[in-house]
């Protein structure tokens, strides 16, 4: 019982660093584009989205 | 070296590309009539069938084949349903049960001589299978939690400062929302497309070591068949895997919306 939700934390955590990278890079990558700026809110947004879901990653399996 | 400077510059080993992929339509010139869709079809007989035959003379000692269907069932039931969902498993077993089977036949078909190509290896079949994972466990969480609580359960986890949704909640819309139909169908889909790619770069380069001018390629050739043996029986191993990750993600979602956020 135990090992299969292990796995599943696994599969979630996984989930939840790729969309954290993901959206925040992306909403980054995105700024830059429209002010003209050279990858310094897409380096900034990664940064955020890798700190803002290990924080979720933490908070969602860790806390206990 | 040279014999590798004979292979690169020879007059044609093609490496397999995703051309190999694209197979020509069976009937006719119909897109819907090509061998990944014809093996669906196949896969669908060949697991009624056999199930039926399975549990068509159900006794309390079983036959080879009853035990057989029972043992694939009661993993499915036992390991997937019972330990991952818990209260409440019998209505999803159904789904897991089919889900697990149909992509284990068709990634099986990978293997199978004669037939040697993985359905899954088209993605657009992964898809539809996650597709039908998404409806349902966001089904069941709607159904069992109400949208607005169920919604609000996945965009506002409680017990954080106010501040910091606005970093969170994005990121656990993009997970339930786009994360987790992508990576469950692009998983599978990826695995069965990068070994059959394996398998033909093997076998496909043994063949043409084989039919090779110069006698020591010829020699050579078996040690590239031989490999070809081997990632074949890997290929088994990783095929059951996906079937079964597969498998056990879906559960999982679906335990995640019968249990509600605290």
């Amino acid at each position: 019982m135990a090992s299969n939700n292990e796995e599943g934390a696994l599969w979630s955590i996984m989930g939840y660093l790729i969309s954290g990278l993901l959206i925040w890079g992306g909403i980054g990558f995105a700024l830059d584009h429209w002010l003209h700026t050279h990858h310094y809110f897409f380096l900034g947004g990664l940064l955020l989205g890798a700190g803002a879901s290990i924080y979720l990653v933490w908070l969602r399996f860790g806390r206990e | 070296m040279h014999i590798t400077g004979h292979l690169a510059s020879g007059p044609g080993f093609v490496p397999p590309s995703t051309t190999d992929f694209k197979l020509p339509s069976i009937f006719g010139h119909s897109d819907y009539a090509t061998k990944p869709v014809v093996l669906v079809f196949f896969s669908v007989i060949v697991i009624s069938l056999f199930f039926i035959l399975a549990s068509r003379k159900a006794a309390v000692v079983p036959s080879k084949l009853q035990f057989a269907g029972e043992s694939i069932y009661s993993f499915v039931r036992k390991d997937l349903g019972q330990e991952i969902i818990g209260a409440g498993f019998l209505d999803y077993v159904p789904f897991l049960f089919t889900l697990f089977v149909f992509v284990l036949v068709n990634n099986l078909f990978g293997i199978i001589p004669l037939i040697q190509f993985p359905t899954m290896s088209h993605v657009s079949f992964p898809y539809v299978l996650a597709i039908f994972t998404f409806v349902i466990f966001h089904a069941v969480g709607i159904k069992r939690q109400g949208l607005v609580k169920y919604l609000k359960g996945i965009a506002f986890l409680p017990g954080v400062p106010k501040f910091a949704y606005i970093l969170l909640t994005p990121i656990e819309i993009a997970t339930y929302f786009l994360i987790r139909p992508v990576t469950l169908s692009l998983r599978l889909f990826a695995n069965m497309f990068a070994g059959h790619l394996l398998l033909l770069v093997f076998i496909g380069g043994g063949n043409y070591m084989l039919h090779d001018t110069h006698l020591f390629m010829k020699i050579l050739s078996p040690f590239s068949f031989g490999f070809g043996i081997v990632m074949t029986f890997f290929e088994f191993m990783v095929q059951c895997l996906q079937a079964y990750i597969i498998t056990l993600l879906s559960a999982l979602f679906i335990a995640g919306a019968l249990v509600e956020e605290h």
